[in-house]
């Protein structure tokens, strides 16, 4: 169905293919105004934003795709649909800087450290809940010590900060003051201190209660009326599968030049669409404002941009990471059967046998045909706009006579007919899966397996469906090659710690399921667990880059999974909105409370 | 009290059906190597222990026939569960449930309304040349497939700008006021009901057609004719009341889609109905909602026949004696 509906629409707007190069070209040059500061009006400290003034009023609609947010509540959500509805209502103490990704005030004033262990948290003075009621260290010492350091909701901030099996300590030190102590230096944990905040005076009943009680807290169906913000908005309406509506929180602790308070907005709607193709019918009929644009729909959106009411901004290429992996496990199941079978092992655990792919890849070809040229060849397991890429790894053309060379060198041989054996003799043939339904990973799949049908391999090319996949993947373990994509963060590679430590629990190449399996690393493994071991500790951005650098180095030389591209993320926006400034790091609207309406 | 002898007769009979049904479904879908845990497993923020606790809060981790008798249990004391993200499965249909009722409400009024004078004209006049137009637009109806019929009117829509695309009520819906929002919904609502209201339409006025046409041709009619009555009397009071049994049955099954019948044209219409919901439901594997709404579509079923039997033997004398 979905099918018929694209072809629809891509027939309906006529194909000017020689404008996606244009869009590619138009090198975005990103100017922020200067950093929001910290000032005093009357005993209280507000944050003011140096944007130009803009108009108060109006209001701006978003998109979200699927079935909209799970939860409101920051400390439960798990997706990103709803993380994100949630960080419209609440705010973190810190916030990163959508220039170079800097640690900014939000919350909270500021913040020190000497060693590295033992953080002093200011918060402001004089600021607000939605209900009136301040915002005060006791707040933060709560949100810590009975939230988040508890184990309720979504566990994962907790996971991250356990350190050698410790937690850290939050003191309160007085009314506007909060001291964090860990256990030894961990550069992440300043990040991590941005997590949102929650009202003590409401969550206090309910945390008594039980995990049970919290984690229906702040759900969907809660009376909008009941939600105490510290953001920019606070909830105003929520209908599901429908839209979900904020309006201004009236206590908001930022304010613009003149001193007025902010958001511009007074209300900011998401509209809960099922798929990206009535995405776009939506922004075509003007009933979104905002809209991220993919392949083949940025072209016609190019040349029609002049005459019509939206701008299209290029924003770099995304956090998104297209690969091939291959699985390097030689263990067998609880039955006593090899996850992969041995002939095969052989091949894929042959660094030549890899490197040979990754030099029959044709990336560009990936990227002029599947992302229309809207991406960028990637080689290195961090994403190109993150702040610790090693751009030292320039990467390679496709050399298909290189590949081959390398593979008779290791004892493969190439047949009659182009097929290739290996040194006894069994046909190289293997499986190649990724998730059907997504368009652009099945096309990579067929450029995938022509190209490694060049260099003889036989490739059984089979999408299947997402979570069979999945289970595929991380539990049954039984596949050979599978086509994925990943999303990392580009200011923390820490965060990859679940796909690169040995024992994680997302490591595609050679997932272990028991704690034993840790004998048989490869040696690349054993680096890896070092470097992100001890790359944390590390509080001198030049020595974690250094070590950062290593891992992409590893990663690219022995190729256990070899990364393709990268798409270029483009974004059409209605001229009427203001003070847009797009940011490789942040995204377009993340500056919501700055935005404004200029209605002519 | 005969009727209710055999009211109570036919609910007993379908315990050990809805019994099976939900058996089969259930070793069904939890047979398929489908995780519903996918989407964290792929997450790399999310650790191990994380993945175990979810496994434990959704009772993954027990042997299939146990997952089983806890859900059947907890659905026989009227509690369905929650859903795989930790919601309320009976607050979740309960949002859509109201707007699919809606949407199917209206569709099945107006077709009924006007598909069954239709069918009676066209029999009445049978091989007239208003006959044939009506053959030939009904044959029409029933010739497009829906999703496809309901795609083009949404890409109508969005040229024309005369129709939102979509949904069923405008962001701005809560501050208008009543004769706006009675407006805005109709708006919504007008298109979805074209798509289910021409492919439905075009079924039931060819049933109809021909259930008076066989009638019509019976001897009783023919000597309700010869004995001199009006050819009002003859349709209404003798063709017509004959020819109205299939269309029982075929009310039967129309209550029994009342919930699941738009799915397909709530979707390409992202109507806020059940039908997105389960096929989301369908594809994660998020059992409970799947039972629940293959649950409650065996109920309607059966409760359709059954209403649809109970109205025969009111209609029909010749049932009622058989009974």
């Amino acid at each position: 169905m979905l099918v018929f509906c694209k072809a629809c629409i891509r027939k309906d707007i006529s194909d000017e293919r020689e404008f996606k190069h244009d869009v590619v070209r138009t090198e975005t040059s990103f100017n922020f105004p200067s950093e929001p500061k910290n000032i005093v009006i009357l005993g209280k400290d507000l944050l003011q934003s140096q944007a130009p003034i803009g108009k108060f009023g109006g209001e701006m609609i978003l998109s979200t795709i699927g079935e909209g947010p799970k939860t409101f509540n920051p400390f439960t959500s798990k997706d990103s649909t709803s993380s994100t509805m949630s960080a419209m209502m609440f705010d973190g103490l810190f916030s990163t800087s959508p220039k170079d990704g800097k640690i900014i005030p939000r919350l909270a004033k500021s913040y020190e450290t000497k060693d590295g262990m033992t953080y002093i948290v200011h918060m402001r003075h004089g600021i607000n809940w939605s209900d009136g009621v301040p915002i005060t260290a006791d707040d933060v010492v709560f949100t810590w010590n009975k939230i988040i350091l508890a184990g309720l909701g979504n566990t994962s901030i907790r996971d991250m900060v356990t350190i050698d099996g410790k937690l850290p300590k939050v003191y309160k030190v007085d009314d506007y003051t909060v001291k964090f102590v860990i256990p030894k230096p961990f550069s992440p944990f300043v990040r991590i201190l941005a997590t949102q905040i929650a009202p003590k005076h409401i969550f206090e009943p309910i945390v008594k209660q039980g995990a049970k009680e919290f984690d229906s807290f702040y759900s969907t169906n809660t009376a909008p009326e009941l939600f105490v913000t510290s953001g920019p908005y606070r909830l105003k309406e929520y209908l599901a599968a429908q839209r979900v509506v904020f309006e201004r929180n009236p206590q908001y602790y930022m304010v613009n030049k003149e001193n007025k308070k902010l958001p511009y907005l007074d209300k900011v709607i998401y509209l809960i669409v099922g798929d990206l193709n009535n995405e776009i019918l939506k922004f075509e009929g003007h009933e979104i404002d905002v809209i991220s644009l993919r392949g083949s729909n940025v072209a016609p959106y190019k040349l029609k941009e002049k005459k019509s009411d939206y701008k299209i901004y290029n924003l770099g290429p995304d956090t998104g990471t297209m690969f091939v992996v291959l699985n390097l496990n030689r263990r067998k199941n609880s039955e006593g059967n090899y996850y992969v079978n041995p002939q095969k092992q052989f091949w894929f655990t042959n660094k030549d046998f890899r490197t040979a792919i990754d030099y029959s890849l044709d990336r560009k070809n990936m990227v002029q045909n599947i992302a229309n040229g809207l991406a960028k060849p990637l080689f290195t397991p961090e994403s190109l706009n993150s702040i610790y890429l090693n751009k030292s790894i320039k990467g390679h053309e496709r050399n298909v006579a290189k590949s081959k060379q390398i593979l008779e060198k290791s004892g493969f041989k190439i047949g009659k007919n182009n097929k290739l054996y290996d040194k006894f003799n069994n046909r190289v043939e293997f499986d190649l899966y990724t998730n059907a339904g997504n368009t652009e990973r099945e096309a990579i799949g067929v450029m995938v397996k022509q190209d490694l049908e060049d260099l003889g391999m036989h490739v059984n090319y089979k999408p299947i469906e997402f979570n069979t996949l999945v289970n595929k993947m991380t539990t049954t373990l039984d596949w050979d090659m599978i086509i994925m994509g990943l999303t990392g963060s580009p200011l923390e590679p820490y965060d990859g710690k679940n796909v690169w430590s040995s024992m994680g629990s997302l490591h595609l190449f050679n997932q272990r399921t028991e704690p034993s399996q840790i004998e048989d690393r490869y040696p690349f493994e054993i680096r890896l667990d070092e470097i992100f071991d001890s790359a944390p500790l590390k509080l001198d951005f030049a020595e974690q880059k250094k070590l950062y650098d290593e891992y992409q180095q590893i990663i690219y030389d022995e190729k256990p999974i070899i990364y393709l591209y990268s798409p270029i993320r483009i974004v059409a926006l209605r001229k009427k909105f203001k003070n847009i400034y797009p940011s490789q790091l942040s995204g377009i609207t993340y500056n919501i409370e700055e935005i404004y309406e200029d209605k002519k | 009290m005969q009727i209710l002898f055999y009211i109570l007769k036919r609910i007993l009979q379908t315990i050990p059906l809805l019994i099976l049904v939900s058996i089969i479904s259930f070793f069904i879908i939890r047979l398929s190597p489908v995780d519903p845990l996918a989407e964290l497993k792929l997450n790399p923020s999310i650790s191990k222990e994380t993945l175990k606790s979810e496994e434990i809060r959704l009772g993954l981790d027990k042997p299939l026939p146990i997952q089983y008798l806890k859900w059947a249990k907890g659905f026989v004391q009227g509690d369905l569960g929650v859903t795989t993200t930790g919601e309320e499965v009976s607050v979740k249909l309960g949002e859509r449930i109201p707007n699919t009722l809606l949407l199917t409400l209206v569709v099945i009024f107006l077709t009924w309304s006007v598909g069954v004078p239709l069918g009676i004209l066209a029999a009445v006049n049978w091989k007239t040349p208003f006959d044939r137009v009506l053959t030939v637009i009904t044959s029409i109806g029933m010739a497009i497939p829906s999703f496809f019929f309901a795609i083009l009117l949404l890409i109508f829509a969005v040229k024309s700008g005369w129709f939102p695309v979509g949904g069923l009520t405008s962001y701005n819906f809560n501050e208008m006021n009543l004769p706006q929002q009675i407006f805005d919904i109709v708006h919504h609502l007008f298109l979805p009901v074209v798509v289910l209201f021409t492919i439905s339409l075009a079924g039931l006025q060819r049933q109809m057609r021909a259930n008076l046409l066989d009638v019509l041709d019976s001897d009783y009619v023919k000597f309700a004719r010869a004995k001199g009555l009006s050819e009002f009397k003859v349709i209404f009071k003798h063709a017509l009341r004959n020819a109205v049994n299939p269309m029982i049955t075929l009310l039967g099954f129309e209550f029994s889609g009342l919930l699941s019948g738009a799915a397909l044209t709530e979707y390409v219409f992202q109507y806020p109905g059940l039908g997105r919901l389960i096929l989301e439901a369908v594809m994660k594997s998020d059992i409970n909602l799947v039972m629940a709404s293959l649950m409650i579509g065996a109920i309607m079923l059966v409760v359709g026949n059954l209403i649809a039997d109970i109205l025969l033997i009111i209609t029909d004398p010749r049932i009622r004696a058989k009974a």
